[in-house]
């Protein structure tokens, strides 16, 4: 049995703040019904890359490592007999996960308050650019907002360059890191009080959370790949184009080490790169590693696919997907000795909608058809 | 009353740890941290440590003997086992041992470090100027989003213990951590054979790479030219009121794919932006994103974060005072939003010998 075994979740969040706090808890045995509506694609289904078509809606392998796990149904919210359905679904669900834009589930009829009322000890847990509250709680973002607002930007790379931002939406990864745990919380203060509660996570505040020793110096400044309380801390070329390696030494038994195992006497950046340009950075790794010095070679893309460290701990789970085939959906990097976890496809749009209203909810066959008709449940 | 009030949580800390047993403290859980034995940057104390009780290892019996009473035990020791927890818990406690690789795969036991493993993640590859070497993000990453994993490891299993009164282990790889959170790179070239590369502040979609950072009067702003015709309307809409589109007020943006536009097109229409952009301040660019909806942050400074309205509404930041020093530093406080959060302690604890704590807690 995995850890949430029982765990119910109605997920109307899209693209990937949302998402990925939702594939967390599916991946650990909680049955997240994924709220979907063809009328209102989730943005990550249009996302690539895409195993054919880019138009096949079940193509997208963005969404697909985004959404393993879950069950997929459709609901037009627009309409107002789809909003009595995902009332039902409110009713079923021990928490609901949404990340709309500021006041949309209050104008759909699914506010917290609503919510609360269908359900008394419901969680509802919103994840949004700014936050609910506050000047900035309308503010409209997109992936790297929280980056720009949170210092990020600014103490990217070298002192006096202008400000760098992150190659991905890195808020989109670490808020919904922040809303799994606040969820997880939320569930523990639910069964030693009997209280849900409404969860507000901004993807600004955990950006800033996560620099927050830099927020703890007297005067916070961009520093590169440096950390002074180092003896070495830095990126060196390898052989090859664009290969490199990073190197650290935390004390001086390791900067020893270091010395010794690149055969120099000393420690500036040109004698070690000149030291480590020629070498394979991967034999480099080893031969640094067995002499108890933290190194770990630059690795892209076609390096982590391959990587055999990550494929030996599961990193990359082959899913069976209907329209990807055999696929590598990442896991979650920890292991339960008691209660593992386990990866499933992510769902093809609607394909639980039978499932789910029928046999899950109890709602009348024809009834589900004519609602499917009709555009309610589309 | 805080989500997590009697929780006791025993951390082993070393870097891996440190957000997430700090995580849990500010969720009211009563956390107890063994300081490694390498002293830390003060300022990486004061932000990781504060709300916690600090001991220092003066026995190793002693760190045994607290570990008896706790719920969770967070373990990240990087080197080694000084302690030798695993052995010694009862069935009941949640052992999450945290280590820079998986234990028993290929790279088990080699030693790392928050750079090396972020360079390790895919991350490091594809931040930077092309031509320059290899960034970090700011801070300690790879650190940060494993603490995350081992709250998160640590609350699940806690779920799972209400229903089973059973404690179990689980095993959390640092690298596993670190490269979950790049989503793009590998997924890439699995699917199309390309291989990312650093980008500096282009954002390539396509055929074309668009802007992200934009100098303005008085710092910087980022916004891209996306394909998303309602940003683009709305940006362009100001634009006309201030007598700045040009060109820019003749395109139908819904009939455009910004993707598919020839680069010479994208660099005539990004240079009217930028003159308009750089003719006003950030306050100026920031107050009509908001109101029009554009889509465009300001880059803000640290300063500027720490003074944001935005976030002092929030009450993002907290004073925490040393309690060697009697000093006060502003830092983050509460992780987000909820009806069920008290202030927990806001102090950095003086470190006390393991073995004081553990014969106290006996008596």
């Amino acid at each position: 049995m995995s850890a949430l075994a029982d765990l119910r979740i109605a997920d109307f969040s899209w693209v990937g703040a949302g998402p990925r706090a939702t594939k967390d808890l599916a991946d650990n045995g909680a049955t997240v019904i994924k709220i979907e509506s063809r009328k209102r694609l989730d943005l990550g289904r249009m996302s690539p890359p895409f195993a054919g078509d880019p138009k096949d809606f079940d193509g997208s392998a963005f969404f697909a490592q985004t959404n393993t796990s879950k069950k997929s149904v459709t609901i037009n919210l627009s309409d107002p007999k789809g909003i009595e359905i995902a009332r039902k679904l409110v009713a079923w669900a021990d928490v609901v996960v949404e990340n709309f834009g500021p006041g949309f589930m209050d104008r759909i009829g699914l506010g917290y308050a609503v919510l609360k009322k269908i359900k008394p000890d419901i969680i509802l847990a919103s994840v949004s650019v700014a936050g609910k509250t506050g000047p900035m709680a309308g503010f409209r973002g997109y992936g790297n907002s929280a980056a720009a607002h949170s210092g990020h930007a600014w103490l990217t790379g070298e002192a006096n360059n202008p400000p760098h931002m992150p190659p991905l939406a890195y808020g989109d990864v670490v808020a919904p890191m922040f809303l799994t745990v606040a969820i997880l919380a939320a569930l523990e203060h639910r069964s030693r009080t009997g209280e849900g509660q409404h969860l507000d996570v901004s993807q600004i505040e955990p950006m800033v959370h996560v620099i927050a020793d830099l927020y703890a110096q007297d005067r916070a400044e961009k520093a590169g790949n440096d950390d002074p309380s180092c003896r070495v801390h830095g990126v060196f070329p390898t052989a090859g184009t664009d290969q490199w390696i990073a190197i650290t030494a935390e004390n001086n038994a390791q900067a020893e080490a270091l010395k010794t195992s690149l055969g120099i006497a000393a420690l500036d950046r040109e004698t070690i790169a000149a030291a480590t340009q020629g070498q394979d950075k991967f034999a480099l790794f080893d031969k640094l590693s067995a002499a108890g010095v933290a190194a770990g070679p630059v690795l892209d893309g076609k390096d982590l696919s391959e990587n055999p460290e990550l494929l030996a701990s599961g990193h990359y789970t082959k899913v069976e997907h209907p329209v990807l085939g055999l696929s590598s959906m990442p896991a979650p990097p920890y292991v339960f000795s008691e209660t593992p976890g386990k990866i499933g496809p992510a769902p093809l749009l609607g394909q639980h909608n039978r499932d789910v209203y029928v046999d899950m909810l109890g709602l009348d066959g024809a009834e589900v058809d004519t609602l499917m008709r009709e555009g309610s449940l589309a | 009353m805080s989500m997590l009030a009697g929780l006791k949580v025993l951390e082993i800390a070393d870097g891996l740890t440190d957000f997430g047993g700090r995580m849990l403290a500010e969720l009211g859980a009563d956390v107890t941290v063994v300081l490694p034995e390498a002293p830390q940057e003060k300022s990486r104390e004061r932000a990781w440590h504060h709300g916690k009780t600090r001991v220092t290892a003066d026995s190793a019996e002693a760190i045994r003997a607290l570990a008896q009473s706790v719920d969770i035990i967070l373990d990240g020791q990087r080197n080694g086992d000084r302690f030798n927890l695993a052995t010694t818990v009862n069935p009941t406690i949640i052992y999450v041992k945290v280590t820079p690789f998986s234990p028993t795969g290929p790279y088990a036991g080699r030693p790392a470090s928050d750079l090396t493993l972020f360079a390790l993640s895919g991350l490091m590859h594809v931040t930077g100027d092309p031509t320059g070497t290899p960034l970090k993000f700011p801070g300690q990453q790879a650190y940060a989003l494993t603490g995350i994993q081992a709250a998160t490891a640590a609350l699940m299993a806690l779920y799972a213990r209400r229903k089973t009164g059973k404690g179990q282990g689980a095993d959390l790889s640092a690298f596993q951590s670190t490269t979950l959170a790049n989503y793009r790179e590998a997924v890439m070239y699995e699917w199309t054979g390309r291989i990312g590369r650093r980008q500096g502040n282009l954002l390539v979609r396509g055929k074309s790479g668009v802007r992200q950072i934009w100098p303005c009067k008085d710092g910087y702003v980022t916004w891209s030219m996306i394909d998303n015709p309602s940003m683009m309307r709305a940006v362009v809409g100001v634009m006309i009121e201030q007598g700045a589109a040009g060109e820019l007020s003749e395109i139908d943006w819904g009939n455009i794919l910004v993707a598919d536009t020839a680069q010479e097109t994208i660099e005539r229409w990004q240079a009217v932006f930028g003159t308009f952009f750089a003719a006003h301040t950030r306050s100026e660019l920031g107050r009509w994103s908001l109101e029009r909806g554009w889509g465009l942050s300001v880059i803000m400074a640290p300063d500027d974060v720490r003074d944001s309205d935005h976030l002092a509404a929030r009450g993002l930041f907290v004073p925490v005072t040393d309690e060697a020093t009697g000093e006060s530093v502003n830092l983050p406080g509460p992780l987000f939003h909820s009806a069920a959060m008290d202030a927990p302690r806001r102090s950095l604890a003086k470190p006390v010998p393991a073995s004081t704590l553990a014969a106290g807690a006996g008596r």
